[in-house]
């Protein structure tokens, strides 16, 4: 929870340079956490790992979320503890070495340790920023500058993928997404040293419930370990799935019996009685799982079917993303119009399921045709119909959340916000990268390739097996995107029957 | 009177010998004899894992860049990384019984006909007792043994040589069979087992080097390889 105090030495110096110079780290590191989905294939490629074994890229997305999510709930009670700017320092030296490995890694290993480290660093940067832009900023002109940092981790998230593609299809390649990462943060820490060093911030101690981070970690970690396919022609699920499941569960039973006990939980628990929270909670997963397969399997697709480069593919994935921020400033603009929460967060979400039911027919033919003689593409109006339906959701989902937990617990909400987000993402991810390549493998168990040797008829045999491949592919992505169109039209009957009205204003 | 020898001194001097014997320790064998312990250690063993890399220049007709598995000499079970233009393809490839099966990109296992084994990676050859692997240890020349060396936690000798072109042609048939090709390999001073080969040198350029590492581990773990199912 994010709990503002008086720090008369930062409010001393200039808050603005202050705030710019954080918020700069902080945009940095939202950057990172979508960037590798355009980089995939080369960086599975530069520690030797085959582009038809895929099931090896997940850890380097569930990494970068897990690590995300283990140390964001702590960070703000970390943030009081030792002070925000100190936290941001330590994060932001985690951050650089997390990158530093990832850029410099000869295994697939030291590839997931660099991007869970990168998760964690950058996870912790969130609450840090935003506890200081609340320390700096009196009551009255908080909000707009928590929007801003907010906003500005929101658009270095869009813009990740699309970085990400340009460097990787550059002539330095897709280790400099990460190099590019360490003279950035050394820069910020410079400037930020004097502040850091004096160490002016109010300090006061904190009660972190590390025991209930402790819990909810190894519960996430075990959950993410036993949805990893790591043989998908074998098992859509991991092979240690039978004891990892339900360890997970007995995790998650202690962390809720545990929260319910202890002084100072990370979540209050008892709010998921109100069926408004759980039900924005669960929308608010199924979201961000939504987001996560068109993350990951847009620009896959682009690449593997539509012969992209990682720019292209970037760029392919982009109208996605731009219709975002559109749909999000309209869902709340939308939602305090029409004075619901319900229907415009359900509006949003049937619009991304549909908007995943157009894509679940694309073919090979599927970006060329255009929209009624208009320049764009009938595959743009998709994909920005998609990214607007996401987006539109937002807001309401949001204000609902919030508005169920009320003044005392804002702070504590809006982190369990992104934190719902994120476990939608990677459970949501985990599932469909198991089950999507475990179908592909079982549709193809019987197409064997043709071999060259003395076979005359090779080059006509090879052909009509790479068309079956490409069908087969094809295939795997409709069922992806039809799988995630019901996930979200589950999310919007969610919303629908759950979200409660906005509350009535006061001056009435 | 002729004084006798004191129990304690007798016990003495009898372990002094036997602590001056044991620190002596046994003469370690010269190159030559470690390399055909080793080789012979390795073709008898019940199994072994694997890994080979190939770097450097390796031209545009070899597509083998790396391989990983277990092996009964010369039977093998590996997964082998194929270049294919720009992208890695990985392949399954099994040799029991005399025959080769490959599991490609999609589809079951199928038997390859000599003639299609030789369109990308012979695994008949590798660990061959005449012309595989342990094999061209044994024909190496000018060996000579360096410092002990740690290869994944274990003390080894690393001993450097020369194989003809010829031999190592016969490794791999997309070497190039002219010359020779400097070879170094760590044999573990206590048993002779092999942890490390690495074979260096213009070996698919007349101009240009590549190296082709192989990692073992596991030795003498009991490996079985059998003709998969086919289709």
């Amino acid at each position: 929870m994010i709990t503002p105090f008086r720090s008369p030495r930062l409010r001393s110096v200039n808050r603005t340079v202050l705030l710019g110079l954080t918020g700069a780290g902080l945009f940095l590191a939202s950057l990172d956490a979508y960037v590798v989905v355009t980089a995939l294939l080369p960086m599975l490629k530069s520690v030797n790992i085959a582009v038809n074994r895929p099931e090896q890229a997940t850890p380097i997305i569930t990494g970068f979320l897990l690590g995300y999510l283990a140390i964001m709930p702590l960070a703000g009670g970390l943030s009081d503890r030792f002070g925000r700017l100190r936290l941001f320092a330590a994060c932001l030296v985690l951050f650089a070495f997390g990158s530093f490995l990832t850029a410099t890694a000869p295994s697939l290993a030291q590839l997931v340790t660099g991007r869970v480290l990168q998760g964690a660093g950058g996870g912790a940067l969130v609450p840090a920023v935003l506890a200081l832009a609340a320390d700096l900023y009196p009551t009255g002109d908080r909000s707009p500058v928590l929007g801003a940092v907010s906003a500005l981790q929101e658009i270095g998230s869009v813009l990740g993928p699309l970085w990400g593609g340009l460097i990787t299809a550059s002539a330095f390649g897709w280790t400099w997404i990460f190099w590019i990462n360490i003279p950035a943060a050394a820069l910020l820490l410079w400037a930020l040293w004097p502040e850091v060093r004096a160490g002016g911030e109010e300090r006061r101690p904190a009660n972190l419930d590390w025991f209930g981070a402790l819990l909810a970690t190894a519960g996430l970690s075990l959950l993410t370990l036993a949805l990893y396919a790591a043989t998908p022609e074998e098992s859509p699920v991991g092979e240690g799935i039978i004891w990892q499941l339900p360890l997970a569960l007995l995790c998650f039973v202690l962390f809720v019996w545990h929260e319910r006990r202890t002084p100072h939980p990370l979540i209050n628990v008892r709010r998921f009685r109100d069926s408004s929270f759980t039900g924005s909670a669960l929308t608010n997963a199924i979201a961000g799982a939504g987001l996560m397969v068109a993350l990951v399997y847009i620009p896959v697709l682009a690449n593997a079917v539509f012969s992209m480069n990682a720019s292209s593919a970037a760029l392919l994935l982009f109208r996605l993303m731009l219709g975002i921020p559109v749909g999000a400033l309209l869902g709340g603009f939308l939602a305090q119009r029409l004075r619901s929460y319900r229907l415009v967060a359900a509006l949003g979400l049937v619009l991304a399921a549909t908007g995943f039911l157009l894509l679940s027919g694309w073919n090979e033919g599927s970006l060329t045709p255009h929209l009624l003689g208009s320049p764009l593409t009938v595959a743009d109006a998709e994909l920005l119909l998609t990214g607007f339906g996401l987006g539109l959701e937002i807001a309401p989902v949001s204000a609902a959340l919030l508005d169920a937990v009320g003044d005392t617990e804002r702070g504590a909400g809006a982190s369990f916000l992104i934190v719902m987000r994120l476990v939608g993402m990677l459970v949501g991810f985990s599932l469909v990268a198991g089950f999507s390549l475990w179908e592909f493998h079982r549709v193809t168990a019987h197409l064997i390739p043709p071999l060259p040797g003395l076979n005359p008829n090779f080059a006509t045999q090879y052909a009509i097996y790479v068309l079956k491949v490409k069908q087969a592919i094809f295939d795997e992505y409709h069922l992806i995107f039809r799988a995630t169109a019901i996930a979200l039209f589950v999310g919007a009957l969610l919303a629908g029957l759950t979200l409660r009205p906005l509350p009535r204003p006061r001056w009435r | 009177m002729h004084a006798g020898v004191s129990p304690s001194r007798g016990l003495a001097a009898g372990l002094a010998i036997i602590i001056s014997v044991s620190s002596c320790g046994a003469p370690t064998p010269d190159a030559a004899t470690l390399l055909k312990q080793s080789s012979q250690r390795m073709l008898g063993l019940s199994g072994f894992h694997f890994q080979m890399q190939i770097s450097g220049f390796t031209g545009t007709d070899e597509p083998v860049q790396s391989a990983q598995g277990d092996a009964h000499p010369p039977a093998l079970h590996a997964r082998v990384n194929l270049k294919e233009g720009a992208i890695l393809l990985e392949v399954e490839v099994i040799f029991a019984t005399g025959d080769i099966y490959l599991k490609s990109f999609t589809g079951g296992w199928q038997k390859l006909t000599p003639d299609e084994v030789a369109q990308f990676f012979d695994a008949r050859t590798l660990f061959d007792p005449q012309v595989g692997l342990f094999a061209a240890m044994r024909d190496t020349t000018a060996a000579a043994r360096g410092n002990a060396e740690k290869v994944n936690g274990h003390e080894t000798y690393p001993i450097a040589g020369q194989v003809s072109a010829g031999r190592m042609h016969q490794l791999l048939t997309l070497i190039r069979d002219q010359g020779s090709y400097q070879a170094t390999y760590w044999i573990e001073s206590q048993g002779s087992d092999l942890w490390r080969a690495r074979l260096t040198g213009n070996l698919f350029d007349a101009a240009k080097p590549a190296t082709i590492t192989f990692d073992f581990s596991n030795h003498d773990h009991p490996v079985s390889v059998t003709p998969p199912p086919l289709g």
